[in-house]
């Protein structure tokens, strides 16, 4: 910090700049010993990693479960049969895609109504008293209560089942978007105030922006909430999608094929995440490097 | 010649929760010239912040009113310029971006406004950080954005409400140096808030202090007649000090 004040202070004309000042972190290189190794964090994860699986293969292999449980390397297998082999005339591919479709479709929908909807209730007290009510009695419902309904209403095709998912993302979209504009900070406003703006550009330049990073957080809990609920709906009535291969391999009593789901699942709704993270990488610019701080 | 700032027996309330009546400024008249570098110096809880922020037209005073260039105050305007104690920076803008608002709101075209704001950004001295965002800039150079922003409009008058309150005493020693700096190149009417009475003698040409507990009255006035640049180890710098502070309720 001193070092820093001197240089500032070092400045006379104009036209130097602290620009001009680099900071230079030097990174002392340590020797490596087995301590450093075990200590290592990637390695503590490997070991960990290995340590699972081992626990799960003796496991299965022990007979503990009374045979419903399949060793890793069995589900590994599972996976390559479901590459080559169709289950109700689909690959292993076309179920992860008639799941992530279902999502998509699901999702695009319900933040599109949801995100703008929220963002008009935070910014207008008369939509808020009118759509607040209502949207309180849906609030607490768990989106798999409608299953049911959903199935009565439009039959067990995919509307069924983008309707669960529409219902269940729509909540945390909507809270997500209404409270990002409800918790900037009122100082915010009093800046375009006081530069000579009117309300529509304290809405354009503090309103939307301030909320963006509260929305995408809404759209991460929307999109585990997603899969929750497509896996839900796939489950009770389907013939294809992730949850239709779990339900299959129950109905056979094959559990590397429900793991093996499982973990595709898991895999699956990691990369979608990783999707919108990446859009708000792209969209929020200024919370990138936040973390290389 | 007229004031430039007219204020006349301003007294605030706030109502809180409905009925808990909060009174913050009594009885407070304040004259400002034209180009004058004015400090309003108190302890915390004296009110300053709000008398600030009714100059500034955030808040209607009670009773009393505010005029600039003789036309009373009826809100916010792009006349008066204000400087922010925890900076109010854009997290999603630039610096650039941050600084050329003022303009952008009255559209200005984008060139002229981009002439503008580097002007301003080279002024305060953060030349080549156009780019940056403010969580990559220090608390004194976040500032200097807050300022450059609030000079980039223009206005007539700057209000600056505590704005060296978040830093380190050799940063706010150091900024304190460079507002007088840019002060002297660009001339404004100037209003500056401080719980510092070292901060007040070092840059103001008048001295008005309020009362600490609320609500905040007008106490002592004092005129600086120091030479410029000052030198905050000078005798009669240190004289004046030594008045203020016998006469105030602050402590250094």
């Amino acid at each position: 910090m001193a070092e820093k004040v001197e240089a500032i202070q070092g400045l006379k004309s104009q036209d130097r700049s602290i620009a001009d000042e680099v900071q230079q972190a030097v990174r002392e290189k340590k020797p490596l010993t087995i301590r450093r190794i075990i200590t290592n964090e990637y390695f503590l994860n490997i070991v960990s990693m290995i340590a699972f699986l081992l626990v799960w293969h003796y496991a299965a292999a022990s007979g503990a479960f009374s045979g419903a449980l399949c060793t890793p390397w069995q589900v590994v297998e599972q996976f390559r049969n479901l590459m080559t082999d169709t289950l109700a005339g689909l690959t292993i591919w076309g179920h992860i895609w008639a799941s992530t479709q279902r999502i998509f479709i699901g999702f695009v929908l319900a933040s599109l109504v949801a995100i703008p909807l929220g963002l008009f209730m935070a910014l207008n007290p008369y939509v808020d008293a009118i759509v607040k009510p209502v949207f309180d009695i849906f609030k607490p419902m768990p989106p798999i209560a409608w299953i049911s309904i959903a199935i009565l209403w439009f039959g067990i095709g995919e509307p069924s089942k983008i309707f669960i998912i529409v219902i269940g993302t729509f909540v945390p979209c909507l809270l997500n978007a209404y409270n990002g504009i409800r918790l900037i900070d009122p100082e915010m406003y009093d800046v375009i105030k006081v530069l000579g703006g009117r309300r529509r550009n304290e809405i354009i330049q503090v309103s939307f922006p301030a909320s963006f990073p509260a929305i995408f957080a809404g759209l991460q809990i929307s999109l585990s909430s997603a899969w929750t609920c497509v896996l839900a709906a796939e489950l009770v009535a389907s013939r294809s999608g992730l949850g239709f291969i779990i339900v299959q391999g129950m109905k056979i009593s094959d559990t590397s094929m429900v793991i093996g789901g499982m973990i595709i699942i898991a895999i699956v709704a990691w990369l979608t995440s990783l999707l919108v993270m990446g859009l708000e990488k792209l969209l929020c610019p200024w919370k990138r490097g936040i973390g290389d701080l | 010649m007229e004031p430039k700032i007219v204020c006349r027996n301003i007294s605030k309330v706030f109502i809180q929760k409905g009925t808990q009546r909060v009174h913050v400024l009594e009885d407070i008249s304040v004259d400002v010239k034209q180009n004058e570098f004015v400090v309003i110096l108190g302890p915390g809880q004296s009110g300053k912040s709000t008398l600030l922020r009714i100059i500034a037209g955030l808040e209607t005073p009670t009773t009393g009113s505010v005029s600039l260039d003789g036309k009373e105050v009826a809100g916010p305007g792009a006349d008066r310029g204000l400087v922010f104690q925890s900076y109010m920076l854009f997290p999603w803008k630039t610096v650039l971006g941050n600084v050329e608002l003022g303009p952008k709101l009255r559209n200005v075209a984008k060139k002229e406004r981009r002439e503008v704001a580097a002007h301003y950004i080279n002024l305060v001295g953060l030349k080549g950080f156009e780019k940056h965002y403010p969580h990559q800039l220090s608390g004194g150079m976040k500032q200097r954005v807050g300022i450059a922003r609030a000079y980039a409009n223009n206005p007539e008058v700057m209000l600056l409400d505590e704005p060296f309150g978040q830093l380190d005493a050799q940063t706010r020693y150091f900024m304190e140096k460079e507002i007088a700096r840019i002060w002297e190149t660009e001339r404004r009417t100037v209003l500056f808030v401080t719980n510092n009475i070292e901060e007040a003698i070092y840059l103001g040409d008048r001295i008005i202090s309020l009362k600490g507990k609320l609500p905040g009255r007008m106490h002592e006035l004092y005129e600086v007649q120091l030479p410029r640049p000052r030198d905050n180890t000078d005798m009669k710098f240190l004289l004046l000090r030594q008045q203020i502070s016998d006469a105030s309720e602050l402590v250094l």
